[in-house]
């Protein structure tokens, strides 16, 4: 690792308002040395509201500590696992410094032995258990926030209220006006539920999932990603989604008229987080923590998660105006009561047969 | 000259096609007018914000120029490349023609996402990646044909004796190359280097692969946008796509005539 | 009177005997009978750039995905195989994709046809300008936004269903259906095929169909008896393309298709970037590649080689 003794005045600033935040510079006493600093760092986020989010939270207030540009690399969670596989493999340096990824693909990468080690960073100590990942040994991945796929519709198309149960799907006047993910992910779980099955058995027995997924095939969804809930949504084409509630409340800031609600069976519950792939310089890999460490902050945490509309892992942090008590933001152990959490770890190993089960269904 | 009955036949079916392709076209200009937050058409209020926002946005403009440098570089690679296999294709007979043309229609028969990883691999054991030129190098290949066919459409119909009697003149091999064969196979030079040019201009797929942040081209820039929300500033930088791309088309005519894509002599 | 110029001899002249002079010395006389090859050399380099990634999808397409490690098993099998021949959701992708491409083909030359042949025989020099920019400007505004262009007329909220609602009819669902793939495939092809198609036209001289009718055959027939026959060349070189680009088409399916209208691309995507089973993913890549390649040299094999020597004379 290499060291630059940093001049005094920077040492003070350092010691005043930024100590708190960065990684051992007022414990380690009198000389606050730093690796060299990179001239940027790049940190992969979904576009649109998201990285509006992440930029307001994290990423300016960390140009502003430390003078480390922050470069945003919109490319998909998906579409950058390859890259940075290759990249690991072939041993080259990979081509971002910080994944913000759901919890489930970085625990894909964890496995596969491409992510470094972030048990180091302070303000883990402040956070709460839902940051640690669940079945990984120490913190190969930090998670973030929670988040909730809920049943999101269109009022008018619901004269009696929310829908109570994702039966209520099941009624023909929704015929080709619902929507889920491609895969059919946050599905799942709620409809092994709504088939009359128990949660217990997943993924032991998902028969009565895929039973009701059968029925919910006669309705002709629309199978589609996140920005085509939202124009379908905007453009009238679908009444009711399965979808993050993120997504559902971009929809409405643009002008849609859109609710959202957790039915009777349930919904799912998943995290996403932060990772930092191998293969990064030593000096680059320290900055690459410090940024996490800045988003595991309660000021950054308050932010970034405000423009999210997410319930997030560091205690302290409070829901925008408009959440709550919304189902969506789940704060208090009752709130968890019809979350559908279930390991990534199972998620990850049956991952692949649930989506091309659910797809042979849906193209047959 | 078309007989009436002929003439009413093909031109109906040639305004079917012309709509359809114009339609999207206007209704993405219409829509990057709009002073409302998605793409509609008919726009809900004119406004010029977000051909403001576009002109604003640095990482746009610097992926817009790292697009026409690839397109370059693309361009530079496949002629010469496409022209001489052109060539080759019409004027000589192979011993293995036809698995020859299979291996060189290799770019279209293997699906772009296959060629995407195969290439990144490639370029990762080199060490290319993180420069522009493997992109410019992977858009000429997985276009080739483009340029290979248009050339040999046009060499296929210089006549051979063309060049004895150039020969006959006493011409040189090289001489007669570049006196005789290439000014006839122009035409189909010309129309295949706009072809992968512009091809280059919008390739993503192959390019998404071999890009990272700092070498992030427009059309890999823009698809990532749309994974998250679809606002009218991707309407707004089509139109100045289009716009550039109507100074360009209008350039050329101007300097060769558009007419070239017609002929092959 | 005055004294002639002395001869000076030219620079070009000069140029060219040096040029002549190193041609023959790096490749000799004798050796012209394999100036083709030599011609053709660095494409065939430059594909193999694309063959050598071929041969290394081949070898990951042998290896199973362990889901403990993420990583691809040392040893060789043919699971991947079986998975893609046992299920039914590959078979109703491949038939999907095949069927797709062939009604992409025919229509794409059935609008194409006219159109090239329209601008090719036109009097008017104004109106072949107009028709070569009508089919340029699509270009470039790529295939995403011209996708949701169409999302914008064709959609549930859209001109189109505006206009038929008030004529009393209900909003008709137009998208996320095969018809709307093949719709998006057409328009997208139609430019490349028009392209191809228009040098094999020019070639026909308009001589011979006058011959035709003078000799009285109606207008079908002459184009049925006289044109087609000679545009064989064209008309099998844009179906070859459009054939391989609509079979290997990843964007359409998925942006038309509302989801449930996948090609094999669209399975490979799955593979590669959903499920990282690179394995299942090389094996659907593969045999995406023999198929294509295989309907490529059949047509071929039935048309002859000539046919990118379009108009050659034999």
């Amino acid at each position: 690792m290499t060291f630059n003794v940093r001049n005094v005045t920077r040492r003070q600033l350092l010691a005043g308002t930024g100590a708190a935040m960065l990684m051992g510079t007022a414990s380690r006493g009198a000389f606050a040395e730093e690796p060299e600093k990179p001239a940027e760092i790049i940190v992969r986020a979904w576009g649109g509201s998201w990285v509006d989010a992440l930029k307001a939270g994290v990423s300016d207030p960390f140009t502003k500590l430390t003078g480390i540009a922050v470069r945003h690399d919109l490319t998909e969670d998906n579409e950058i696992k390859p890259k940075i596989w290759a990249a690991v493999d072939q041993g080259r340096v990979p081509p971002i410094h910080v994944n913000w990824d759901t919890t489930t693909n970085a625990t894909k990468s964890a496995l596969r032995g491409v992510t470094e080690d972030l048990s180091d960073i302070p303000n883990l100590k402040n956070a709460m258990e839902t940051a640690k990942p669940v079945g990984l040994e120490g913190y190969p991945i930090v998670n973030t926030y929670g988040y909730v796929y809920v049943l999101a519709y269109r009022p008018e198309a619901f004269p009696n209220g929310a829908p109570k149960s994702w039966k209520e799907l099941l009624d023909p006047r929704l015929k080709g006006r619902l929507a889920f993910y491609n895969d059919g992910i946050g599905l799942h779980f709620p409809a092994q539920v709504a088939g009359g099955g128990k949660l217990e058995d997943i993924p032991g027995n998902m028969q009565p999932a895929w039973d009701f997924i059968k029925q919910l095939k006669e309705q002709k969804p629309l199978l589609g990603e996140d920005p085509d809930f939202t124009t379908w949504f905007q453009k009238g084409e679908i009444d009711a989604a399965c979808t993050i509630s993120t997504n559902a409340r971009e929809a409405k800031k643009n002008g849609v008229n859109l609710a959202w609600t957790v039915p009777e069976e349930g919904c799912k519950y998943d995290t996403d987080g932060l990772w930092i792939p191998k293969g990064l310089p030593a000096n680059e890999l320290y900055w690459a923590k410090q940024y996490i460490n800045l988003a595991l902050s309660v000021e950054a945490q308050q932010v970034w998660l405000d423009g999210l509309g997410l319930p997030g892992v560091i205690p302290g942090v409070k829901p925008p105006a408009d959440l709550v008590n919304d189902p969506s933001y789940p704060t208090k152990p009752e709130d968890f009561k019809h979350l559908i959490r279930i390991p990534s770890k199972v998620q990850v190993e049956h991952e692949s047969e649930w989506f091309a089960t659910f797809k042979s269904i849906m193209q047959g | 000259m078309m007989s009436g009955s002929q003439r009413f036949w093909f031109w109906a079916v040639v305004w079917v096609s012309v709509i359809t392709l114009s339609a999207p076209t206007l209704v993405v200009l219409g829509a990057s007018f709009t002073a409302g937050n998605i793409i509609a058409f008919p726009p809900e209020g004119l406004s010029l914000r977000w051909y403001e926002k576009i002109v604003l946005a640095r990482e746009l403009q610097q992926a817009f120029l790292r697009s026409l440098i690839v397109s370059v570089i693309c361009t530079v690679i496949s002629v010469p490349v496409g022209t001489l296999a052109g060539i080759a294709m019409a004027r000589f007979t192979f011993r293995f023609g036809n698995a020859i043309q299979m291996y060189l229609l290799l770019p279209f028969t293997i699906p772009l996402i296959g060629s995407g990883i195969g290439l990144m691999m490639l370029f990762g054991q080199l060490g290319a990646l993180g420069s522009l030129w493997p992109v410019g190098l992977a858009c000429a290949v997985i276009n080739l044909p483009f340029i290979i066919w248009s050339v040999a459409s046009s060499a296929a119909l210089l006549d051979p004796d063309l060049e004895h009697a150039a020969a006959n003149c006493g011409a040189g091999r090289v001489q007669t190359f570049l006196y005789v064969t290439l000014p006839a196979v122009m035409p189909g030079v010309i129309t295949g280097s706009l072809l992968m040019f512009i091809l280059a201009m919008n390739e993503f797929l192959v390019s998404l692969l071999l890009t990272d942040a700092r070498t992030v081209t427009l059309p890999v820039q823009i698809y990532n946008s749309i994974r998250s929300i679809i606002t009218p500033d991707l309407a707004a930088v089509s139109v100045v796509f289009i716009v550039i791309a109507g100074a360009a088309i209008a350039l050329l005519d101007r300097l060769v005539g558009l007419e070239i894509f017609l002929k092959s002599k | 009177m005055s004294t002639p110029k002395p001869f000076r001899y030219p620079l070009r002249w000069r140029a060219m005997d040096f040029l002549e002079g190193a041609a023959d010395r790096l490749w000799p006389s004798k050796l012209s009978r394999f100036t083709g090859w030599l011609f053709i050399a660095p494409a065939l380099i430059l594909v193999a750039s694309l063959a050598a990634g071929l041969v290394e999808i081949a070898d990951n397409s042998f290896r199973k995905l362990d889901v403990e490690t993420f990583r691809m098993s040392d040893d060789y099998s043919l699971d991947n195989y079986r998975t893609a021949f046992a299920s039914d959701v590959y078979l109703n992708v491949a038939l999907r994709s095949l069927g797709g491409a062939l009604l992409t083909t025919v229509l794409t030359l059935l609008l194409a046809f006219p159109y090239a042949y329209v601008m090719v025989r036109t009097r008017s020099a104004a109106a072949r300008k107009a028709l070569l920019i009508c089919l340029f400007l699509p270009f470039f505004i790529g295939q995403v936004v011209r996708a949701y262009g169409w999302l914008i007329i064709l959609g549930n909220d859209g001109i189109v269903n505006h206009a038929i609602s008030v004529l009393g009819i209900e909003p008709q669902r137009f998208l996320f259906n095969f018809p709307a793939v093949v719709f998006g495939l057409v328009q997208y092809m139609l430019p490349f095929a028009v392209l191809m198609l228009a040098p094999a036209l020019t070639a026909i001289p308009e001589e011979t169909e006058t011959a035709a009718k003078s000799l009285g055959a109606n207008w079908p027939r002459a184009m049925w008896h006289v044109v087609l026959p000679m545009a064989k060349p064209g008309l099998i070189g844009a179906g070859l393309v459009v054939l391989t680009l609509a079979l290997t088409d990843f964007a359409m399916p998925a942006m038309l298709g509302g989801g449930s209208q996948d090609f094999i691309a669209n399975a490979i995507y799955d593979q590669f970037f959903r499920t990282s089973d690179a394995g299942l993913g090389a094996a659907l890549t593969l045999l995406l590649v023999m198929a294509g390649t295989f309907l490529v040299g059949v047509v071929l094999s039935l048309f002859g080689a000539g046919t990118l020597a379009i108009g050659r004379r034999t």
